[in-house]
């Protein structure tokens, strides 16, 4: 018999706040939740972004005592007390037996941020050796899992994917993978990025973010006509991923069921921009959900990685039109309207999808593509979905799919 | 059409760029030369540190020159592509434009970080008056994920693409990863390695560790006193024997097992007691259902640092027993620097040329042993070992992450599954 993997625990900290409930309100209201980004660097272009979806509260102390937060950046605070709210909501915020057969999938597109800019500043500005090593630590990709492994004492594999937006739903199957192939008892799987003002600015200067233009305000803009970017964002989430008899023997109530991930890639996309070879994705795509019940007729909602980039969105929109085929696509919800692009966004709505989170009409849409043909859900009530497919494109070429189903 | 696998998984291609030059044939003479490729170098400027030697590939030697948008690539791209083009033509293996059932698994620590430098440098005097702000194109490819995309954008594949990123075991991680995806069935063939160039952050950053030798690097010896950083790329053509052996191709390896764990211990220090790497090691000899008596020798990390040296000596104490006196060890990082994030893909290309050409590459004779490092060196010149069968490589990395690969010569797969 097959063992499935489940997610029993969801740890979340973005720009909505800690937890789930204050994103509950924002997917509901469909605005996106953005402050200004500090420009005072003068690295910004003069007409260019302004906004980005910051995470305002960063007081960890409740999950990460002060004195180890210390010797932690940013990214790893985030990550530990996300990992430490998962684990306490799958009933094993207390208990270390088994945790040392926990493996860490965690993706990341960025990176530590902060540290790497702060030692590259040392380097370049102050002279090499001015370089602090604190800084060099906590600048390795993985330092945020390694410091969550710390942490718990998870002594599974450590592994840190890096493939932008695709990242975080390849983790969460890589994860769930392990867990099923009995490689090890649980997982962290999820994702976290860190927003700083220089990341902001570099971003800006690519022309990927959503500037204000034509009168028009500075807003993401998923699928709609008039769309010229993406609200940058931060943030970590973490879930717990064991196996269902398992989570059900010890009581643990699962949050959804991991049925299926995917993933592919698109060799027409340049290096920093999304592709045209919708076709070969679609297949990939197609593939993957005739294998979960009903086909792509199954499944009740897409939680869409769309987020407002101009040949993104176009990409995800004829990849699913291709993929469903003659069958009507579900309700599309675009979340990163609203929490901005960093994959936990993706992670967390997908599962409160399943419980019946409801998903106001988006404040950026309004003038459907005809070239895309796809428009985000307007904002009705719906069913609660039995199953859900959450997608990620990513820029550069990859793309990575997950389908999360009700376990109860 | 899906291709339903079976044991064992084979090498039928391999692919390098390394400080000893561009290709398997110059890897293989330099490893077998046992002289270093590690000395004064100019990828940056590196007055202002206290150590002045890497390992640096020969740039100038590169086979084909970029050229249009080839030019948005970063070093570590191109050592990525000219890698996986060599493994590719190695294996004589067609990837249909498009094909999803090829993938790529790639490990790297800071894919394009040298070209973000030389943007901050710019950028940054533009914001202080100096200059004009420089074109984007210069961190095009950035971020980790570039040089695996860049392989599989060059290949034209279609299939699953994924970058690990958990520093000095990537590579070995990446090789795991594309390893378990071709047992599992989710691609026929997996592309797998990793590719890293040299950077101002890891030179300062190992700096101000004092992590780095003045010198070439002395693993395993008394007077070692630290690694020497390296660059380059190494690719793994991965495939089901069966398929292989269809189309004709003629493997080169059998990856036998593969782990990876996490020492949970410290950021920077490995568990002095290398109980991380020891479960490592462990669970690649359970996959590859290998006793510890079955090695003939191991690449080890080796990366010189003392507490790296004497934490790995400690696992392989701790797996092998008594016997690892008597077990060749070699470290390819003696030669060519440490990679990082290609370290683990490097050494495996290294070792399954050992197990192919029946001897095991020495490390420079530089140096005395550590007397409390009980292990059998193999210094100055080729060890034969024309009957080896198995051979372990292992990879410790920061955070604590590690990895061990076990590879099999061709034609000994009878006890490997």
């Amino acid at each position: 018999m097959r063992t499935e993997t489940v997610i029993t625990g969801l740890g979340t900290i973005g720009s909505c706040g800690h937890g789930r409930g204050a994103l509950l309100a924002a997917l509901a209201d469909g605005k996106p939740v953005a402050t200004e980004v500090n420009r005072g660097a003068g690295l910004h272009r003069e007409d260019g972004a302004r906004l980005a979806a910051l995470a305002p509260d960063r007081d960890v102390s409740r999950w990460v005592p002060p004195a180890v937060a210390r010797r932690m950046s940013l990214p790893s605070k985030l990550v530990v007390a996300s990992a430490r709210m998962a684990l306490e909501e799958a009933g094993l915020g207390a208990a270390s037996a088994g945790i040392a057969r926990t493996g860490i999938y965690l993706a990341t597109a960025y990176g530590t941020s902060s540290s790497t800019e702060a030692l590259l500043r040392q380097i370049l500005l102050e002279g090499a050796e001015a370089a602090q090593p604190f800084h060099f630590s906590e600048c390795v990709a993985n330092a945020p899992a390694a410091q969550l492994a710390i942490s718990v004492g998870a002594r599974g594999p450590n592994v840190t994917l890096m493939q932008r937006e695709s990242g975080p739903l390849l983790a969460v199957a890589r994860g769930a993978e392990a867990v099923r192939e009995g490689g090890v008892d649980r997982a962290l799987a999820g994702s976290v990025e860190e927003l700083t003002p220089l990341l902001h600015a570099l971003l800006d200067r690519f022309g990927a973010l959503a500037r204000a233009e034509g009168g028009r305000a500075e807003m993401p803009r998923p699928f709609d006509r008039r769309r010229n970017g993406f609200l940058a964002g931060e943030g970590a989430t973490l879930l717990v991923l064991e196996r269902e008899d398992a989570a059900r023997a010890r009581g643990a109530r699962p949050l959804a069921r991991v049925r299926w991930g995917g993933a592919a890639f698109d060799p027409t996309a340049s290096v920093s921009d999304w592709g045209d070879g919708h076709a070969g994705l679609a297949a990939a795509l197609r593939a993957g959900l005739d294998l979960v019940p009903g086909g792509p007729a199954g499944i009740a909602a897409v939680v869409s990685g769309a987020s407002g980039s101009r040949r993104g969105d176009r990409l995800e929109g004829r990849v699913l039109r291709a993929a469903w085929g003659d069958v009507p696509l579900p309700p599309i919800l675009v979340p990163k309207a609203i929490v901005g692009e960093y994959g936990g966004g993706i992670l967390t709505s997908g599962l409160l999808a399943l419980e019946g989170a409801r998903f106001g009409p988006i404040s950026g849409f309004s003038e459907p593509d005809p070239e895309i043909g796809v428009a985000p859900h307007g904002g009705g009530a719906l069913e609660t979905p039995a199953r859900v497919l959450l997608t990620g494109l990513a820029s550069g070429g990859a793309a990575g799919w997950l389908v999360l189903e009700q376990a109860s | 059409m899906s291709y339903t696998p079976s044991y064992p998984i084979v090498v039928t291609g391999l692919g390098a760029v390394s400080p000893l030059g561009w290709g398997l044939g110059a890897l293989w003479d330099g490893l077998r030369s046992g002289r270093a490729a590690i000395g004064p170098f100019d990828r940056f400027d590196h007055s202002g540190h206290r150590t002045h030697v890497a390992a640096q590939v020969d740039t100038a030697a590169e086979i084909e020159r970029p050229h249009g948008k080839r030019r948005r690539l970063s070093l570590a791209d191109r050592f990525a592509v000219a890698a996986a083009r060599e493994a590719v033509a190695h294996a004589a293996i067609d990837v249909p434009p498009g094909g999803d059932r090829t993938g790529v698994y790639f490990g790297t620590s800071t894919g394009g970080m040298f070209e973000t430098e030389v943007y901050l440098e710019s950028l940054f005097a533009a914001m202080a008056g100096r200059g004009k702000p420089p074109t984007t194109r210069l961190i095009a490819s950035q971020q980790n994920n570039g040089p695996g995309d860049a392989v599989a954008r060059d290949l034209g594949i279609g299939g699953p693409v994924q970058t690990v990123s958990a520093a000095c075991a990537s590579g070995a991680m990446a090789i795991g990863d594309a390893f378990r995806a071709v047992r599992r069935g989710e691609v026929d063939v997996a592309i797998a390695g990793g590719a890293d160039s040299l950077c101002r952050l890891t030179y300062a950053g190992f700096n101000a560790l004092r992590a780095v030798d003045e010198r070439a690097c002395r693993p395993f010896r008394g007077e070692r006193a630290g690694l020497s950083l390296g660059e380059g790329a190494a690719v793994l053509v991965l495939e089901p024997l069966d398929r292989a052996l269809a189309r004709g191709a003629q493997p080169v390896a059998i990856v036998a097992g593969e782990a990876a764990t996490c020492d949970a211990h410290h950021m920077t220090a490995p568990h002095p007691e290398g109980m991380g790497a020891a479960e490592a090691i462990r669970g690649a000899l359970a996959d590859a259902r290998l006793d510890p008596s079955e090695i003939d020798f191991v690449n080890a990390h080796g990366t010189g640092t003392p507490l790296n040296d004497a934490a790995e000596c400690a696992a392989l104490v701790a797996v092998f027993g008594d016997r690892v006196s008597g077990l060749p060890v070699t470290s390819t990082k003696s030669l060519v620097g440490h990679l990082l994030g290609t370290a683990g893909a490097l050494e495996a290309v290294a070792t399954i040329l050992c197990l192919q050409k029946g001897e095991v590459h020495p490390m420079p004779d530089d140096g005395t042993p550590d007397p409390a490092i009980r292990l059998r060196l193999v210094l100055g010149r080729p060890q034969p070992l024309a009957r080896a069968r198995h051979a372990l490589s292992t990879n410790l990395a920061f955070g604590g992450a590690n990895a061990a690969l076990v590879f099999t010569r061709h034609g000994d797969q009878d006890r490997a599954h």
